[in-house]
């Protein structure tokens, strides 16, 4: 008996001493999320956990949420897609975290969604900008930045307006790529451009003398291509090589780093460039963000660090609304949730779709990028055209 | 969509392929040495040459090195750092099944790409260099893969010079005929193996102070070559040093020409059919290779 009473009491001890925190809501808010910051994608990963790590404090400079602190759980899922599942898993199962937020990358996203749907837990994934993503049904995933099919719409939308006519498209075989392609040549068809040639190339691909030999004997008046940064630099420098010359050549990816520039030169000018945001844009609180960011981490944030920090403001923004953690409640306040943030605006259809972000559309201006897309956000006009390589 | 491919046309990716082809052969023969001689399957040979494409980046930025003329530089530290691996871990294979080898290079592989992440992070780097083209008629000649021609048909001509006509050489050639025979006429087979996998690093550092003007200096940029060093030698024939001459050229022309008359994409796949139809008529590759 008195032996039944002490295995009572120490299970009772047990029980609480582990149900405590639940129950007490005394702990900090636990926010989980697996980024790339080893592998191929260390670079853009670890921008975003900045933007992550920078609204952590602000939160927290702010008295928390609902009363609580917040803290971020991160683990480096190596830029891999089966990393990520496991460690979403374990943040979900193991850690027991509060809420999640989205990886780096729309493969890892792809991915790492089918486990959060399965424990139906929000998750605001602010790098994933594939469509397909938020088309197969899921109900507590939420996109922040604009789809990758609308990245080359300013470019068409100049083009057309300068009466220009035909335009090439090539670009990566990887996810992204070839929606911002197809999207590119769905937009051009629209607005009366005739598409004279699209050509895919295999990730990794660093030689287009053939494919820019071919582009060259249609000689299009656009080139637009869907690259990441090594296949950006590359194509550039063999344009010049080749003596290609449209009158107008914009990319999707990379031509946005710095490292462009640095890399190409003066060979960078005159190229126009896709851009979810820019630090220059006239959004709230962008003066703000870009202080704070400098001053914490000593460097510029890029359009990544900027998406994770407006990711995780627009998920406190949903909690907030809400006055819980309950994933449904949150989903609802989401799905309903109109703002702007200093990365622009937020506003989802009933798959988490992000309607309301605007692209930009930038071009390198003796070595600095100028905003000329949309007009209402413009800071210059463009230089049009693009003289060809022997005339600069 | 439809593109007319005139002569012109051709005559480009003709260039463009041989001027390639030069150098995925002097990447590759340093695969085929260590392959001849000690039967070790290299696949850190990639690595090895993103190595050498960070020294000439950092010659280049700390020093204002011309990187063409930190190409002896830069071998000179990939065949310390070959030496150095063979030295401390490669010889404990050499003898070992095949399967140890593999394993043994795939681990010095992802060591090598993780360190050069975290000494370097992936924030990726180039050299502006030698852009643009020459320009001889309809034809455009780049710059730096011209340079990169010359350069790596000069090395490659060099380490034959020196695998025929130097007494090292002969040795070197001797241990890959025959291991034994080479000991028992006095050759010191330890040593021959640390000189040839210096040199193969050597020449793999080579390509990486060539490509770094090329293309983008990143941790990952050095896998794409152990594969297409490896589907050079094998179309040439596994272990016979000319053959790797004739693979590279070829492997160059077979993906520039698929390119033109199909795509880009599939020249990939063209050039590893390639490799399957010459696995099944010559086994042995196309100059054919060392018996086993």
């Amino acid at each position: 008996m008195r032996l039944t009473a002490r295995i009572a009491l120490i299970v009772g001890v047990i029980v609480a001493a582990s149900t405590l925190p639940a129950v007490g809501q005394q702990g900090p808010i636990r926010i989980g999320a697996s980024l790339s910051l080893t592998g191929s994608y260390a670079k853009l990963g670890s921008n975003q956990h900045e933007g992550y790590k920078l609204c952590e404090r602000d939160l927290n400079a702010k008295g928390g949420l609902l009363g609580r602190k917040v803290e971020f759980v991160v683990y480096d899922d190596q830029s891999a897609p089966p990393t990520a599942v496991r460690l979403y898993e374990k943040l979900i199962t193991e850690d027991k975290v509060d809420g999640v937020m989205g990886p780096y990358s729309s493969p890892v996203t792809e991915a790492a969604a089918n486990v959060t749907e399965k424990y139906k837990k929000v998750m605001v994934s602010p790098l994933a900008a594939t469509t397909s993503i938020f088309r197969k049904g899921r109900k507590y995933l939420f996109m922040v930045i604009s789809p990758a099919e609308g990245y080359l719409e300013g470019l068409v939308d100049i083009a057309a307006k300068r009466g220009l006519k035909t335009v090439a498209v090539v670009n990566e075989d990887t996810l992204f790529s070839k929606a911002a392609a197809a999207g590119a040549v769905e937009l051009a068809k629209k607005r009366g451009l005739q598409v004279v040639y699209q050509e895919a190339y295999p990730k990794g691909n660093t030689d287009f003398s053939a494919l820019l030999t071919k582009v060259k004997s249609l000689n299009p008046d656009v080139i637009a291509a869907a690259t990441y940064f090594d296949d950006a630099v590359a194509l550039t420098r063999q344009m010049k090589e080749l003596n290609v010359n449209p009158r107008m050549y914009g990319v999707t990816v990379g031509g946005d780093l710095p490292e462009f520039y640095e890399t190409l030169k003066q060979n960078a000018e005159y190229i126009y460039g896709a851009t979810q945001w820019e630090p220059s844009l006239p959004y709230p609180g962008q003066k703000e963000f870009l202080d704070a960011y400098k001053k914490e981490f000593g460097h510029e944030p890029s359009y990544h660090s900027a998406a994770g920090y407006a990711g995780c403001v627009v998920y406190a923004e949903g909690v907030k609304r809400a006055g819980s953690l309950d994933s449904d409640k949150v989903r609802e306040t989401l799905l309903k949730l109109e703002t702007r943030t200093m990365f622009g605006d937020y506003k989802v259809d009933g798959d988490g779709f992000q309607l309301a972000h605007k692209m930009a559309l930038f071009q390198w201006q003796d070595g600095k990028k100028h905003t000329v897309w949309p007009d209402e956000l413009a800071s210059a006009k463009t230089r049009f055209p693009t003289p060809s390589w022997t005339q600069r | 969509m439809n593109v007319v491919i005139t002569p012109a046309m051709l005559g480009q990716v003709v260039v463009s392929g041989i001027l390639a082809g030069a150098l995925y052969a002097m990447v590759a023969l340093g695969l085929a040495l260590i392959f001849g001689v000690m039967r070790v399957i290299n696949i850190a040979h990639g690595p090895l040459l993103m190595l050498g494409a960070y020294t000439t980046f950092f010659l280049y930025q700390a020093l204002g090195l011309n990187p063409y003329l930190s190409v002896p530089i830069t071998m000179l530290v990939l065949f310390a750092l070959g030496a150095l691996l063979q030295r401390t871990l490669v010889f404990r294979v050499v003898d070992a099944p095949e399967l140890s080898s593999l394993l043994l290079t795939f681990g010095i592989s992802i060591a090598l790409v993780n360190l050069a992440q975290l000494a370097f992070t992936s924030n990726l780097r180039a050299i502006e260099y030698a852009t643009g083209s020459y320009t001889l008629g309809p034809l455009a000649f780049s710059k730096s893969r011209l340079i990169a021609f010359a350069v790596a048909a000069a090395l490659t001509g060099l380490a034959f010079l020196f695998l025929q006509r130097t007494r090292l050489g002969k040795a070197i050639r001797a241990t890959s005929q025959s291991r034994e025979v080479a000991m028992v006429c006095g050759v010191d087979v330890r040593r021959i193996h640390l000189i040839t996998f210096g040199v193969a690093a050597a020449l793999a550092g080579a390509g990486g102070a060539l490509v770094s003007v090329i293309v983008a200096i990143q941790p990952e940029m050095g896998q794409i070559w152990t594969f297409k060093s490896f589907l050079v030698i094998v179309l040439g024939g596994a272990g016979n040093y000319p053959g790797a001459l004739l693979g590279g050229i070829l492997l160059g022309l077979v993906e520039q020409i698929a390119s033109l008359f199909l795509t880009t994409q599939l020249s990939e796949a063209v050039a590893y059919i390639l490799l399957v139809v010459i696995l099944l008529v010559r086994p042995t590759g196309l100059l054919g290779g060392r018996q086993t």
